[in-house]
């Protein structure tokens, strides 16, 4: 009888491991392709080199223009707030001074005033494409940051699209698409210049940390979600009750998807990713924000992570931090006055329910598998009872 | 009428003006008024220069000095600056002087041994909220009895 269950102990536990070995993750079907990643269809070898070569014009094109302007654009000292320029039209004077007043007001928002950082905005309007050359950037937003040679200039480089050039252009009803929400587009574009306005130049060590990561921790200053009152990063991924969800977190680095699952020792690794490498920080040092740029953050929301410091622990220490020639672990730390990994965990919890990973069974498959499994061991157990050794 | 008319304007046009140029008035305000506590008879004239710098960054200048003449270098920096570290640099480029114990208002006193350019460096060894401006003055204040 004792080597009968023996051999149920040997049976279960291999039965366990081959479960946590083969059963798929929580919410991951084992067949369907990603929907949430979409892929497109392979293109040629001569298109992907055309696409290639028109998005590295894009980005040349975006750092050039930025660096021209950043250069030809005059400060409008009798204002506080960024200074706004306007690219592929010519704006009648109220559209000018409508912009100008919704930026006034988003600058209070964000409890700033004089800094010693100025922050320009260009405003690229969208206009008709040529065949001649590519489109112009318009899927993502560039930021030129202050570097040796302009300390106290922050570029913003915001494509406007067919939707806001429309409404800046006063062609589209401001009753129905509101103020509120292009102050909000406003807000959002402004991203790590908002940073610099209110904070000044980080210090080497954050510097090279924020570059390494392209600032995905400090996209966005203000304290409602990024496009909306409490829309984040974590609500473009959907529903937790669809697989797409479960794509979406599965393509997320490890640390990132450890830290949703409320794991300090993860949220403290996808806090500090990039903090280790000391990388020379480019001059231009320009930041490209794609326009899906939650697809790569290490971080959920981690647009608002930085600004949620902030707030947190005040002025004063946040400098303390920003400023500082410490490591960023070490910084970070002194200035939450709690470790890395244990605050960033809380707030965490605060925007999303830890989720549960491991793998999880279908509940019909359990039942049919312990079934055939109890089958299996009474008939061993029934044969080994009535075995006789002659 | 005219006088009110342009008082009411520079009332109402001065802080649109000042706009963001209040760190770089505040240093130079300081070093104002650095330069009037000391007492110069020389009539060298005094050199300035100003700027701006973050946390550990250094700019350099040079300025001819004149062989038996007392000066006192004086550096200023703005509210956000906790430490300024000057340096008096020989005309090879070697170290002769360095302060960095004054924190915000390093001063140097030299008299200059034989007249030569001489290079002056300043580093931004703390400033809380960057970039912090700084401003520099070479103050000739007499000729020592040869």
């Amino acid at each position: 009888m004792a080597s009968v269950r023996r051999w149920v102990l040997i049976g279960l536990t291999a039965c366990s491991v081959l479960a946590l070995a083969y059963l798929p993750p929580r919410g991951v079907k084992s067949s369907g392709k990603s929907v949430f990643v979409g892929q497109s269809l392979q293109a040629t070898r001569a298109r992907q080199y055309a696409q290639a070569l028109a998005e590295e014009w894009r980005n040349a094109d975006a750092v050039v223009h930025l660096l021209e302007d950043r250069q030809r654009v005059k400060r409008d000292f009798s204002r506080a707030s960024p200074t706004m320029v306007f690219r592929g039209a010519t704006l009648p004077p109220n559209a000018v001074r409508n912009v100008e007043t919704v930026m006034d007001s988003v600058w209070r928002g964000l409890g700033l005033g004089e800094t010693k950082v100025r922050v320009t905005v260009v405003i690229e309007l969208q206009r008709p494409g040529s065949v001649d050359t590519p489109t112009p950037l318009q899927d993502r937003v560039a930021y030129l940051t202050p570097d040796t040679t302009d300390r106290t200039t922050c570029m913003v480089s915001l494509p406007a699209g067919a939707y806001w050039t429309l409404f800046i252009l006063g062609k589209r009803d401001a009753r129905h698409e509101g103020f509120g929400r292009f102050a909000q587009w406003l807000q959002a574009g402004l991203g790590p210049c908002a940073f610099y306005a209110a904070y000044g130049t980080p210090g080497r060590p954050v510097r090279s940390w924020l570059a390494a990561r392209n600032w995905d921790v400090g996209l966005y200053l203000g304290s409602h979600g990024i496009a909306g009152e409490r829309f984040s990063s974590l609500d473009l991924m959907g529903n937790p009750g669809f697989s797409g969800f479960w794509d979406a977190v599965y393509s997320l680095p490890p640390a990132t998807v450890a830290c949703l699952a409320g794991r300090r020792r993860g949220c403290r690794a996808a806090v500090l990713a990039g903090a280790a490498d000391e990388g020379a920080i480019p001059i231009p040092n320009v930041i490209l924000v794609k326009r899906r740029w939650w697809r790569v953050q290490h971080l959920l929301p981690g647009e608002r992570y930085l600004g949620d410091v902030a707030r947190t622990v005040g002025r004063d220490r946040f400098l303390s931090f920003w400023t500082s020639g410490q490591p960023v672990d070490t910084a970070l730390a002194a200035a939450l006055k709690r470790s890395v990994g244990e605050w960033t965990a809380d707030w965490e919890r605060g925007f999303v329910r830890p989720i549960r990973l491991g793998p999880t069974p279908p509940l019909g498959a359990t039942v049919i598998a312990v079934a055939i499994a109890v089958l299996v061991l009474t008939v061993v157990a029934a044969t080994a009872s009535r075995r006789q050794v002659r | 009428m005219r006088t009110a008319a342009t008082v009411l304007l520079a009332i109402v046009a001065l802080p649109a003006l000042l706009l963001g140029q209040r760190w770089e008035q505040q240093v130079q305000g300081r070093l104002a008024r650095a330069i009037d506590v000391m007492q110069t008879s020389s009539r060298l004239p005094v050199v300035k220069r100003s700027g701006m710098l973050n946390t550990d960054e250094g700019a350099s200048f040079r300025t001819p000095l004149v062989q038996g003449t007392v000066y006192t270098i004086v550096a200023v920096c703005d509210d956000d600056c906790s430490r300024l570290q000057l340096t008096l640099l020989s005309p090879t480029g070697s170290d002769i002087a360095k302060e960095r114990n004054s924190e915000s208002l390093p001063i140097l006193h030299f008299t200059a041994q034989a007249t030569a350019v001489y290079g002056i460096r300043v580093v931004m060894e703390g400033c809380r909220w960057n970039p912090c401006w700084y401003a520099i003055a070479v103050v000739p204040l007499r000729k020592t009895p040869s």
